[in-house]
């Protein structure tokens, strides 16, 4: 139960809620445990012929107040303890969630998106239901029974009871020994639902493969297998899992019939009166609950614990990057940018990714960055952007250690466009100013929509800049992803705008033309590209090659150093651009 | 690329009620259809269930009877000792009577749930396999614009559903709709008088059902609409994370989600709520029958008209009375969660599949693996063009690289050939038929493709290789290995061409990759050969390897390839320039260079470097 002390702030502070749930769960059960006690006397006074309208009325008195009482409790105990375990779902919800919002770069690597996702959503809703249903259970099931072995031996003595208690002990071990293979059994048919979702994943991701091999129906047979071999795991565990309610009946059917039987001797010898042997067949049926229930919470539980153990590794995991407590404040006007023998490498026994790099980069300039995929190019990038902290050297933005600014001066002194643009579903105007509906700023927008052009195109869209997008609406082109993409960067009005590979899905005119537009704002502009179309203008120019700078110049000076990376680049591309060429000629 | 994706996202759709009535009898009909083959299965069940709800409802009218004719008598201070003593022994065989309904309960029970969860498990393999294999034949267009993970979900999930359908809803509805006339039954067979009294409260039971039943409806649905919305905005935050934090906007976004996930513990509350005052409300009604009953049976005892035994029985029965009617309640919400599940399964069904394609088979080695484009046209959206009259042919044995900037329509050719997709207008022929004309498996089977991007299945590398086909067997996947190079890199694995590898996190070099795709491809000898940038993003080195590979295949297969790289296009025997989704120019080498067009300015200037 250690799993749980992620919630005991939680549980701390809805104690009394937890508290009058359990107290009405309690009342609730004594009051129903009375109503055989009210039929008992009437049958009593019924076997004595002493029934009188008086004493008709008195207990239909007790039973409509029982009655009241029962109904009002379970209103309490519905109210209280399911409406804290609906809240406690809200609050783990939201604590994973932001939690995912601190935690960096090498997280998400670690962690599918898919996994995360469960997190929030299946075992949230496991721990959900140990600490409604489950708590229920558990106090409901050993009250009922303490309580109902209680009226018992107070209503026809000892002797007798544990007569028509025989049965408990044989109950209360079918629930223990099943319980384990039950665990298994489940396991298993999870296990291999996961496997059969894995199956169906993946292939389809394959669909073109699968197309272009026509390798159809052996994909087909692939699924038969592990389809059948779910079906025998469910099989599997219905032939247990069937057993345990008609067992528990069977057990408590059996006991049942051996007090019958022993009883009606009793009730010859008038040891015990008609009203007593009414009362104990209705408490023998009231037994059968809490031990089904019993087994539930075992069940109820452990689900619990498991998806508590998923949800505490994770929160469990601290961010790598970590804000500077006592950050020194950036002067945003003028930024400087300086790598001074910056290596990186993702853990100790990987490779270096980055190998001594250094550079500088002076306010205004234009900064490109070329090499091939996997070279180092984003990583420099990366590191930047404080998605990863170097493993040697040191960066500087305006002679101050990256690690010693606060995060919101770094990422508003840079403004980023990615080369695979992420937009989210909400409206075009919304993605661009990435902002509260109510702060947003119209003309703002259109400017910097005038600025990446799109604004035109966004216009001629029924619902302008109000269009959602994505899922739910409509879905843009990849040039048109990355100028609402160049756009927001705009929007954000930094001193640095970053473009990683941003403008591949553009032609080379309309891209020329943002590179003449970047320069009229003076702004320090850095490209990674695999273009030379897009860096040749810029005052530096670095090729990267596995993690080191093998050239440093400008467009000039690189053409220059004969059989080098870049002018091998150069000549390669040249058909590209011919055509390029040809096409803004025709 | 500008295929333009008109993505949907089918776990969003919201259906009207209407709408969601007229679907719901359509689909449940196809899905009787599933069951109706293992009819035997659900006629005994149902027996079974008659049979149980039967022996359970027997009971309580056993211990009346005892009480009424042996209890009296063994209290009876009036009777002999005689009497008494045969009145035991009937009442120990009443005894063992209800021991015998308990154990036919029991087996009844049991089997009852084994036979149905079986049945619906065969009922779920096959609604599974069919939809799965479905799924693969569908047209590659569709899957341009269905999420794949609603595609998974479809399969996993919420056939998942349906196995409470089969399960629980059948047996619980029967058994409760039985119980309840039942008890009906046997309450009339006590006393008529009090049964009717009793019955009245039947109608407001009733009526408080359906109006809870209609509330929780409401509630159950925006339920399902913010829980898949709340799923949306996780998917989308996590992947969009980088962005969120590079802008600075973690938040803005935390109030956002913390809206949708306030919003939906709202809704909860307001079902706990509804809950609580359902449950108490018919706690409080059995309460109110019960003192009703000793009202009634109590006077009625008084004037000697009503045995003890039967007013316990009564009570007995009251107390089971009440329980179908949750438990109906309760399933009501089993089976709409089944019918949306039901209907997504059957709507995805009703995709067409993937033509089948022509009569012509294409029997082994005998494609002489000619082609031509007779004034092709076509468009992934109906707008938007992406090859414009495009024409050309291709004879056999010859090899044809395609030239041209991103999006210029050379992969489109590669797609069109494959029959991915169809054309709008014009004709593409193979060996002088059309492409329509033959049957789409062979066509593709014929036809050896190395893209780009290579997908591998987890499992063995040999298996990747041979991708289990019929027609390849390990041997030939080796050979092929052999005859690409990839023989050394898979021999340096620690199990060789057993090795286990995966698609994400794959230990496999870009390269290594490349090379196990050729080696897959070449592993059936296809006549025709399409490399689709194959080489592309690869080291100087691997590209080497496969140079050599190529060349020790090519020889009298027709090959097309897509390529960047003057020195793979260099050896082509015919170079078709693409621009704008027209051939700007084509012909071989010589005559290209002849004519001062784009390639020839490009030929030189590299000839003139590496000179």
């Amino acid at each position: 139960m250690n799993e749980y002390r992620t919630i005991i702030p939680f549980i701390k502070e809805n104690r009394w809620r937890y508290f009058w749930g359990i107290l009405a769960l309690c009342i609730v059960d004594i009051a129903s445990l009375l109503v055989p006690q009210v039929i008992k006397r009437f049958a009593d006074l019924a076997q004595f012929n002493q029934l009188t309208k008086t004493n008709i009325f008195e207990s239909i008195f007790w039973i409509i107040g029982l009655g009241i009482i029962v109904a009002t409790g379970r209103y309490g105990w519905r109210i209280n303890i399911f409406g804290t375990a609906r809240k406690l779902e809200y609050w783990l919800r939201s604590k994973l969630f932001n939690h995912y919002l601190r935690m960096d770069d090498s997280f998400y690597t670690d962690h599918r998106t898919g996994d995360l996702m469960a997190h929030v959503s299946n075992d949230v809703l496991m721990v959900r239901n140990s600490m409604g249903g489950g708590i229920i259970m558990i106090f409901d099931a050993l009250f009922m029974t303490f309580f109902t072995i209680f009226m018992m031996i107070s209503t026809v003595g000892l002797k007798i009871a544990l007569i028509a208690l025989s049965a408990l002990p044989f109950l209360a071990l079918t629930v223990f020994l099943m319980a384990k293979p039950l665990r298994e059994r489940s396991r298993e048919v999870q296990d291999t639902f996961s496997e059969l979702t894995n199956e169906v994943q993946e292939n389809i991701s394959g669909i073109h493969n699968i197309k272009a091999f026509s390798i159809e129906n052996n994909r087909a047979k692939s699924f038969l297998k592990i389809n059948k071999l779910y079906q025998s795991k469910n099989i599997n565990l219905v032939k247990l899992s069937a057993a345990f309610d008609p067992l528990i009946t069977l057990i408590a059917g059996i006991a049942f019939v051996i007090f019958i039987i022993f009883g009606l001797r009793e009730l010859m010898t008038n040891n015990i009166t008609i009203g007593d042997f009414v009362a104990v067949i209705q408490y023998v049926g009231i037994m059968i609950w809490p031990m089904i229930a019993l087994g539930m919470v075992v069940n109820t539980f452990q689900r619990g614990i498991a998806g508590m153990t998923r949800i505490n590794e994770i929160l469990a995991i601290k961010s790598k990057i970590n804000e500077s407590e006592e950050p020194i404040p950036l002067n945003k006007d003028k930024i400087e940018i300086e790598f001074k023998n910056v290596s990186f490498r993702y853990s100790q026994d990987l490779p270096y990714v980055l190998k001594n790099v250094s550079f500088q980069i002076k306010d205004g300039q234009t900064f490109a960055i070329l090499g091939a995929t996997g070279a180092g190019k984003s990583t420099i990038l990366n590191l930047l952007l404080r998605r990863y902290d170097v493993t040697a050297g040191n960066i500087y933005i305006n002679n101050i250690d990256i690690r010693d600014l606060s995060f919101e001066d770094l990422y508003q002194a840079i403004a980023l466009v990615e080369q695979e643009s992420f937009l989210f579903s909400r409206t075009i105007a919304g993605n661009i100013a990435f902002q509260a509906q109510s702060e947003i700023e119209l003309a703002r927008i259109r400017r910097s929509a005038k600025f990446a052009q799109i604004d035109q195109e966004i216009m001629e869209m029924p619902e302008q800049y109000e269009t959602w997008v994505g899922e739910r609406g409509v879905t843009l082109s990849g040039g048109q992803k990355q100028r609402i993409s160049i756009a927001r960067a705009h929007y954000q009005t930094a001193k640095v705008l970053v473009l990683d590979d941003a403008l591949s899905a553009v032609d080379t005119n309309t891209e020329h033309h943002f590179l003449n537009q970047i320069k009229d704002l003076k702004s320090t502009l850095l490209i990674v590209s695999q273009r030379i179309s897009t860096v040749k203008d810029a005052d530096q120019i670095i090729v990267i090659q596995e993690g080191k700078i093998i050239q440093h110049g400008n467009h000039e000076s690189l053409l220059r150093e004969a059989d080098s990376f870049y002018a091998k680049l150069h000549e390669r591309q040249l058909l590209e651009s011919q055509l390029n060429r040809n096409n803004s000629s025709s | 690329m500008s295929k333009n994706k008109q993505q949907i996202n089918p776990d969003l759709e919201e259906y009207t009620k209407e709408q969601l009535a007229s679907r719901k009898n359509f689909s449940l009909k196809r899905l009787f259809n599933y069951a109706i083959v293992h009819w035997p299965w659900f006629i005994l069940s149902f027996l079974l269930i008659v049979l149980t709800t039967a022996s359970t409802l027997i009971q309580p009218r056993i211990i009346q009877v005892l009480i009424d004719k042996d209890i009296s008598i063994l209290i009876s201070d009036y009777e002999s000792q005689v009497v008494k003593d045969i009145a035991l022994i009937s009442g120990a065989k009443k005894a063992l009577f209800y021991l015998f309904t308990v154990i036919i309960t029991f087996i009844g029970t049991y089997l009852q749930a084994y036979i149905l969860n079986s049945t619906g498990q065969k009922i779920l393999l096959n609604i599974r396999q069919n939809l799965y294999e479905h799924i693969l034949k569908l047209p590659v267009s569709f899957f341009d614009r269905y999420p794949i993970g609603s595609l998974v979900t479809r399969v996993t999930n919420d056939t998942e559903t349906l196995n409470e359908m089969f399960t629980s809803v059948f047996s619980s509805v029967l058994r409760n709709a039985f119980t309840l006339v039942g008890i009906i039954i046997s309450m009339f067979l006590l006393d008529v008088k009090i049964a009717i009294r009793i019955l009245v409260v039947l109608p407001i039971l009733i009526i408080i059902s359906l109006v809870f039943r209609n509330v929780m409806q409401k509630i159950y649905f925006a339920q399902r609409r913010l829980l898949s919305i709340i799923n949306t905005k996780l998917s989308e935050n996590i992947s969009g994370m980088r962005t969120i934090q590079i802008f600075n906007q973690e938040k803005q976004i935390s109030e956002e989600f913390d809206e949708v996930n306030q919003e939906y513990l709202i809704l909860s509350e307001k079902e706990v709520r509804n809950f609580a005052i359902y449950r108490p409300a018919i706690e409080m009604i059995r309460s109110f029958v019960i003192a009703a009953l000793l009202w009634f049976g109590g006077l009625r005892n008084l004037e000697g008209v009503l045995t003890f035994g039967i007013l316990n029985a009564f009570i007995d029965y009251i107390q089971r009375f009440f329980n179908p009617i949750l438990e109906l309640a309760e399933t009501y919400n089993i089976i709409q969660s089944a019918v949306t599940s039901t209907s997504r399964i059957f709507h995805l069904l009703d995709e067409p599949e993937e033509t089948s394609g022509g009569k012509i088979a294409i029997p082994d080695k005998t494609l002489r693996g000619e082609i031509e484009f007779k004034n092709v046209w076509f468009a992934y959206n109906d707008s938007e063009w992406i090859l414009k009259d495009v024409s050309f042919k291709i004879e056999a044995g010859q090899f044809v690289a395609f030239v041209g900037a991103t999006g210029a329509g050379k992969s489109t050719i590669m797609n069109l050939l494959m029959r991915f997709y169809d054309i709008q207008k014009g004709q593409i022929l193979l060996d002088g038929r059309d492409i329509k004309k033959y049957k789409i498996t062979d066509l593709r089977q014929s036809i050896g493709v190395v893209q780009q991007d290579v997908f591998l299945y987890s499992g063995l590398v040999i298996d990747n290789i041979t991708l289990k086909r019929e027609n390849v067997s390990s041997r030939d996947g080796r050979k092929a290995a052999e005859i690409v190079n990839a023989n050394s890199f898979i021999c340096e694995l620690p199990n060789q061409y057993n090795q286990h590898i995966t698609e994400r996190g794959s230990t496999l070099s870009v390269g290594e990759r490349q090379l196990l795709s050729f080696a897959r491809t070449l592993a059936t000898k296809p006549t025709l050969l399409i490399l689709d940038e194959a080489t592309a993003n690869i080291d100087t080195e691997t590209e080497a390897l496969i140079q050599d590979a190529i060349r020790n295949m090519a020889n009298k297969r027709t090959m097309l390839a897509v390529a960047h790289r003057i020195s793979t296009i260099a050896d082509a025997d015919k170079i078709i320039v693409l621009h704008k989704g027209r051939i700007a120019e084509q012909g071989t080498k010589d005559e290209l260079l002849a004519h001062a067009g784009l390639f020839s300015i490009l030929y030189k200037l590299q000839y003139e470097r590496t000179e």
